[in-house]
């Protein structure tokens, strides 16, 4: 795994973008600590910091020929077949390294070159021959890949501090755009929440010339191959084509030249993938977990037995209030986002862990709940469209009390008349396009009356679902309720935040590359095409996996109930009545109105509620509340505060100049 | 002791200013605070909980429908009705 960075600006001279692109490679060291280095052309350069998988000894980047000079952070798993396959075609090749199996592949086949590759990716590419500079994302946007225009110039970044340390102090919060994160947990398409940076879109793959865009084009939409109703498998059929696709993405996943570990939470996800690795891979292998000082958070107990199960070398790390109060600062510099929970927290410990051993490659169960229909909103939006349908009373109430065994009061007979008038509200909007996302939205526009009012912003439905309308694939409208629910999941829930704050941005904080065996588009397309009542049969969730596996993971793993990976959020940031060190800084009155995101009155009030300690119990949204107030405040200090780490000459590998 | 419906509306709009963060002007009287955005599916418990207590009444399974729980107005004649009851 690497950063890539990029600079296209035909107006600037050598001598400025050779000191712009040092100052923002530099800000990239943690993607790639073990090499860096950078090409030069007239009004270009290209930028990488390396992480050695594949071909240690060779492979360094910029990886330049005489058509083209290519960075590239990823990995491309099937890079032997295509590598094959070129070399049938007569290309010799000088390394080993998947870097070269793409560029030559770009080289021959230009941008069709994307359909063929399986993995995870962003690539910046100067074709030297029309030139032209070429960026692409993969499929599902695993790795990022942000642009900045500035002043006619055009930047490219794995992150955005590189940006931040050329122009100190200039990235800025978009008011809307915030909101529009606060909704969804994600901006859509190309949005960021600051202004000037957009990001390059999963799947899609972006032509510059002259320092202009020429081209952008989606190369692939989830669900793209789901047009004609359900696929036609029996559940028995589908079930073993499931486990066979899903064995061979782990293995794809397992091409490594240095050792493969694999994160366990507990769950189902991380158990199948641990177990199909442990399969394919009879030495030591290494497990790695995140447990809680808090019982109620702590799942050790169901890691240890997995790891038993699988005879790993288990590795856990234990994360008290003070890990995630003193870590908060640190966590988002990496993810340069506001969250929600501060479960990217203990992940940024965990990948920390991971690095004082051997390994820097694990493989995790993210996509599972997205794809296999495992988040609770897919049953509420069952139960909505039953409901609606006329549906007995006395299965709406069953179905709804059943929804949330770890959330006290739903269980409360008393209060769950409360509980189900609750979800009644959603019954006239469940079948618009927002589907699922109706449910967060309205759990979450309460932020709205805490950002600044000078904004005057509210949310409007009717603009930001046009907007959503807008990135919608034409075939929308022919899927099921629940496939467009798992559509949306995974472009707003996954990718702007697990894959991103808490996956690529916490783990390659400590040089530490994610693999997601759930997310290989393969697999994600057969599972998509797959008959809704497979993947969430009545109510059991992920009835697919859970069949499929059943005789080969311990059964307490496939009867625990689901439970949402998450850490301490407002308990963490008070003692007794007291705000911590951290908490106090970004949240007092004076820095609220120096940042100019929040409205004081607002922040204090509602701080007021915890000042005689914080309760048991504290709500989804109070919880939720804190934690963007606190990260975007972050954020901001972040911005005012950036870090400007030096440029290490010892490991530099490649310097190319190409002027003309 | 009568029930003071007035009194009763702002001591539990003080609760609601109080615990979900809004101005007093921007609580509707009759539309559902949930539909809104002013509480969540917990608030509601909460909200239970507080007309319990300040108005000494009890709620009950069957109380939990729309028409006693639909706004501010409606959830103030549905402590009324209790209490009198």
């Amino acid at each position: 795994m690497c950063g890539v960075f990029g600079i296209y600006a035909p107006d600037l001279s050598r001598e400025q973008i050779r000191e712009q692109l040092y100052l923002g490679v530099a800000q990239l060291d943690h993607r790639g600590p073990d090499a860096w280095g950078c090409y030069f052309s007239d009004g270009l350069a290209l930028g990488h910091t390396r992480l050695s998988i594949f071909d240690p000894a060779d492979g360094h980047q910029p990886m330049v020929t005489e058509s083209s000079a290519l960075v590239y952070n990823g990995e491309v798993y099937n890079h032997y077949e295509l590598r094959r396959e070129l070399e049938r075609e007569g290309v010799v090749f000088r390394s080993k390294c998947d870097t070269e199996v793409i560029q030559r592949l770009y080289e021959r086949e230009g941008p069709a070159c994307l359909a063929k590759m399986n993995g995870q990716f962003a690539i910046i590419l100067w074709d030297k021959r029309s030139q032209t500079l070429f960026l692409a994302r993969d499929r599902l946007g695993m790795r990022p890949l942000y642009v900045l225009e500035r002043n006619g110039a055009l930047y490219f970044s794995s992150e955005m501090k590189a940006f931040d340390a050329i122009f100190p102090g200039e990235r800025s919060i978009n008011p809307a755009r915030l909101l529009d994160h606060a909704l969804l947990w994600n901006t859509l398409g190309r949005d960021t929440i600051y202004n000037n940076v957009s990001t390059v879109a999963s799947g899609t793959y972006e032509c510059y010339q002259g320092g202009r865009l020429t081209e952008r084009k989606r190369y692939y939409e989830i669900g793209e191959q789901t047009r004609d109703g359900f696929s036609s498998l029996s559940f028995d059929e589908a079930m073993e084509a499931f486990k066979s696709k899903l064995d061979e993405s782990v293995q794809l996943r397992l091409r490594s030249d240095v050792p493969v570990g694999a994160y366990l939470s507990g769950g189902i996800d991380s158990t199948v993938i641990s177990s199909l690795v442990k399969q394919r891979k009879q030495d030591l292998f290494k497990t790695f977990s995140v447990e809680f000082e808090q019982s109620q958070f702590d799942e050790s107990q169901y890691q240890r037995l997995v790891s038993e199960a699988i005879q790993s070398q288990h590795h856990p790390v234990t994360i008290s209030s003070e890990t995630l109060s003193e870590n908060f600062l640190n966590t988002i510099y990496h993810c340069e986002r506001p969250i929600f929970r501060t479960a990217p927290i203990p992940m940024l410990q965990l990948s920390k862990k991971v690095r004082e051993t051997d390994i820097k490659v694990v493989l995790t169960g993210e996509g599972a709940d997205e794809i296999l229909f495992g988040y609770d909103t897919f049953k509420e939006l069952k139960i909505l469209e039953r409901w609606s349908q006329g549906e007995s009373a006395a299965e709406i109430d069953s179905a709804i009390s059943n929804l949330y065994p770890h959330l006290n009061h739903y269980a409360d007979p008393k209060q769950f008349g409360l509980i189900k008038m609750y979800y009644e509200g959603f019954l006239n909007s469940f079948g618009n396009n927002f589907v699922g996302l109706n449910i967060r939205m309205n759990n979450n526009k309460i932020i709205q009356n805490y950002l600044n009012k000078d904004w005057g912003l509210k949310s409007d439905p009717a603009d930001l679902g046009s907007r959503l309308d807008a990135t919608l694939p034409n075939n929308f409208t022919d899927w099921s309720l629940l496939q467009k629910n798992s559509f949306l999941e995974i472009k707003t829930l996954l990718q702007g935040y697990l894959l991103s704050s808490q996956g690529d941005r916490m783990a390659l904080g400590n040089s530490v590359e994610g693999r997601y065996p759930f997310l290989d588009h393969n697999l994600i397309e057969f599972v998509f095409s797959l008959p809704d009542e497979y993947k969430l049969q009545g109510f059991t969730e992920k009835h697919l996996l859970k069949q499929a596996f059943a005789e080969q993971i311990p059964q307490d793993i496939i009867d625990r109930p689901k439970r949402p990976y998450m850490a301490p959020d407002i308990a963490a940031f008070y003692r007794g009545g007291e705000l911590v060190e951290v908490a106090e800084e970004l949240l007092n009155p004076g820095k609220v109105a120096e940042y100019g995101c929040f409205d004081e009155k607002m922040v204090t009030r509602f701080l007021r509620k915890f000042k005689n300690g914080v309760p048991d119990h504290v709500g989804y949204r109070d919880n939720m509340i804190f934690t963007f107030l606190m990260s975007t405040q972050a954020c901001q200090y972040w911005i005012d505060h950036p870090r400007q780490k030096p440029l290490d000459l010892n490991k530099c590998t490649v310097e190319v100049f190409e002027y003309h | 002791m009568s029930f003071n419906a007035e009194q009763a509306r702002s001591q539990l709009l003080e609760f609601i200013v109080n615990s979900y963060m809004v101005d007093l002007e921007e609580i509707p009287l009759d539309e559902s605070l949930i539909d809104e955005g002013i509480i969540d599916s917990f608030g509601l418990v909460e909200i239970a909980t507080f007309l319990e207590k300040a108005f000494k009444i009890k709620v009950n399974e069957e109380d939990m429908i729309r028409e006693n729980f639909g706004s501010v107005n409606k959830l103030i004649a549905f402590a009324e009705r209790k209490q009198n009851s």
